[in-house]
């Protein structure tokens, strides 16, 4: 019961951002899919009553609601940057492009992965679901920021698939993960800002200078 | 104990680099540091191939023959830039392009790049080795986006989502890997040596979708068309010496990622399905990497594609594995290393001197700089395979392996586009290289780090061409042995 309830705010929170037009608004939903992310894995952790699993689930509540979101709407608020998002494909279409990507994650789960009709399948869909469409939201929005935000969707989908087809990756590598993202966020802060101070703008569709 | 020494060594110099605020003594330092590291690699390889037994320490650590080979490869390509690093920071100093803190901050990053890839082929954890190229690309998108200007900003900020991109899908792949080596085989761990005990109980469904997403995702950081279009502006906008490293070096380390999973593959679905998806990749590599040699303008970019260009050539080798493809490839890839950090370095003070990249506006370099124009000359027949030099040994090892395995449409369509390749290359170098120099321009003084550093590689890359160590040969067959599963 509670495994549906976060299953469909996972899936809703990744339609959310596919109909965001704001950079705002694509940031607090993530952080809210962040927090699902974060319940789920403390459901694990109650369930099956391990230690690691419960710092797991903390560090996700500490960077992945906390830390990264913070950054994020930091560089929002220093650049001034015009919030709108400049999609390429309309909100309608891009919803309705989301829709076929989870039809097309559960074919994918059903017909080609092994797993049979278990709950397990269920999360396998809906994460295959959000690696699709963060990678959808990656190329289509033309802001530096929410390509960003494309690929932390995708993460947090393949978190999720990693948790729900294997009972959680071995414990230290979660932890490298964990800094890995991290390392990562915290560069592209540094980039985002040299981006800005170049070009005055952080639109990649305008970046033509190298070609060919 | 060699190999925490080779850890060691970048380890302290890039501390040492916060320290020392004189350019050219810190570039001394340097070289000095690659050289020992050099040494020990060399020492430690030539341990290993006594006995050829896989080393494994405390559990983090694993080198086998494909381990030791990549290392290799990598300190040799590292230590040659380390040296030409010397005068080329010099020269952009001197020229007021970079500052006296800056070129501090580049031999900082210089270390911490190589660090991350001499890391890589030495973890024994396959996620950690995931973590470990992704923060090559981290360390290295500082080193593309050096100049702070608008075209470098924007390579280095495609390099770094594209590949991350990328990188991610691997990931999946990695997880694929883990679900099946834990549920079928009952191993719950990402350990190369735990895994590859229970490799043979693998589900062959999961492995082949699993090998799918590892290679693309690992193949866009490998350089593979289609996910290749970061890689020419990545490898035009780094600095010279940086650019020989990316080419040269960072490709090969994510090819070595792949092989790894190729390897576990094996032993529950053979080598037919990898073999498979190399030529796919390689011929898809070879034939857009030859169209945007012919047409290309810029001399950084020329040499970037035919980065593409050949891991394309390095894929339809492993394709023709069984026949010998393998070693051939294997060979082919501390070639093209060689060779193609060698032309960046020659491209890098073309480039400084003529103060473009644009090849119309470059003409007559033999006679502005002798050395360097010769260099490049002569480089562009090695690159593009041409005997006495070592490319020209292994891709008609490859060509062999091909007709050998009797896959005869694949191995002529390489034939041609390595053809059409060749023709592009020669045709640009030459107009650089020969001619008469602008009038304006006088003769330059060339530094001698560039010449050490040239001639350096210049003796690997005949010599190579010429005999084939004994050593190097049983050092390439076990790590044939090791791909193949055999």
């Amino acid at each position: 019961m509670v495994l549906m309830f976060l299953l469909s705010g996972f899936l809703i929170t990744a339609f959310l951002m596919t109909i965001a037009k704001r950079i705002t608004a694509l940031i607090r939903t993530f952080r809210l899919q962040s927090l699902f992310l974060f319940f789920y894995t403390l459901s694990m952790a109650i369930a099956q009553k391990h230690i690691e699993f419960f710092i797991v689930s903390v560090l996700i509540l500490i960077l992945k609601v906390g830390i990264i979101p913070y950054i994020l709407t930091r560089i929002v608020r220093r650049i001034n940057v015009e919030e709108n998002l400049e999609l390429l494909v309309n909100p309608q279409l891009s919803l309705l492009i989301a829709l076929l990507l989870t039809y097309f994650s559960y074919l994918f789960t059903y017909h080609i992965m092994p797993f049979g009709m278990s709950l397990e399948s269920a999360v396998f869909v809906v994460s295959i679901a959000i690696i699709c469409i963060g990678f959808f939201i990656m190329v289509s929005r033309m802001k530096a920021l929410s390509q960003v935000l494309g690929l932390l969707t995708m993460e947090n989908g393949i978190f999720l698939a990693a948790t729900a087809i294997t009972g959680g990756m071995p414990f230290f590598v979660e932890i490298a993960f964990f800094f890995d993202i991290f390392v990562f966020v915290i560069i592209i802060e540094v980039f985002v800002y040299k981006v800005n101070h170049l070009f005055t703008h952080i639109d990649i569709s305008k970046m033509k200078s190298l070609k060919g | 104990m060699l190999i925490i020494a080779i850890l060691l060594i970048p380890f302290v110099l890039s501390v040492l680099s916060l320290f020392i605020r004189k350019e050219k003594a810190l570039g001394i330092i340097n070289a000095l540091g690659y050289g020992l590291l050099l040494g020990i690699c060399g020492l430690f390889t030539k341990n290993f191939l006594l006995d050829l037994r896989p080393l494994s320490l405390w559990g983090w650590l694993y080198v086998d023959s494909l381990s030791a080979f990549f290392m290799l490869t990598t300190a040799v390509v590292a230590f040659a830039a380390s040296i030409y690093s010397i005068g080329y920071i010099h020269a952009e100093i001197e020229e007021n392009r970079i500052s006296l803190r800056k070129a501090a901050g580049y031999f900082h990053l210089f270390n911490l790049f190589c660090f991350t890839m001499l890391l890589v082929p030495m973890l024994n954890n396959l996620a950690l080795v995931w973590i470990a190229i992704e923060m090559t690309t981290l360390v290295s998108a500082f080193l593309v986006g050096f100049h702070n200007i608008k075209e470098s900003i924007e390579a280095a900020w495609k390099y770094i989502i594209i590949c991350s991109v990328g990188i991610t899908f691997a990931l999946l792949g990695i997880i694929f890997f883990y679900y099946t080596s834990s549920a079928h085989a009952g191993i719950k761990s990402l350990e190369w040596v735990k895994m590859i005990s229970g490799a043979h109980f693998f589900d062959p469904k999961i492995v082949k979708i699993a090998l799918l997403f590892i290679f693309v995702g690992y193949g866009t950081k490998a350089g593979f068309a289609p996910m290749h279009n970061w890689l020419p502006d990545a490898h035009s906008q780094a600095l010279s010496p940086i650019s020989g490293l990316l080419s040269g070096v960072l490709l090969k380390i994510s090819l070595y990622a792949i092989l790894r999973f190729v390897i576990l593959a094996n032993f529950s679905i053979g080598y037919a399905f990898s073999a498979k998806l190399f030529v796919i990749f390689g011929l898809c590599s070879l034939a857009i990497a030859a169209g945007f040699i012919l047409v290309q303008k810029d001399l950084k970019r020329l040499l970037a594609y035919h980065s593409v260009e050949h891991m394309g050539i390095i894929c339809v080798g492993l394709g023709f594995g069984a026949a010998g493809g393998a070693y051939a490839a294997l060979f082919h890839v501390f070639n093209h290393a060689l060779t193609k950090a060698f032309m960046f370095f020659c491209a890098g003070n073309a480039v400084r001197v003529y103060r473009t990249n644009n090849m119309n506006k470059m003409q007559g370099m033999m006679q502005l700089m002798p050395f360097a124009g010769i260099a490049i000359f002569l480089g562009a027949f090695a690159l593009g395979g041409l005997p006495p030099f070592s490319i020209f040994i292994s891709e008609v090892l490859i060509l062999i392996a091909g007709f050998v395995s009797k896959q005869y449409f694949v191995a002529a369509s390489m034939f041609l586009f390595l053809a059409v390749a060749f023709a592009g290359l020669v045709h640009h170098i030459s107009k650089i290289a020969l001619g008469s120099k602008p009038q304006k321009m006088e003769r330059q003084k060339e530094a001698l780090s560039t010449k050490i550093a040239l001639l350096f590689l210049g003796v690997f890359i005949l010599g190579l061409g010429l005999k084939i160590p004994q050593s190097f040969f049983i050092l390439l067959n076990s790590c044939q042995k090791l791909i193949l599963g055999q």
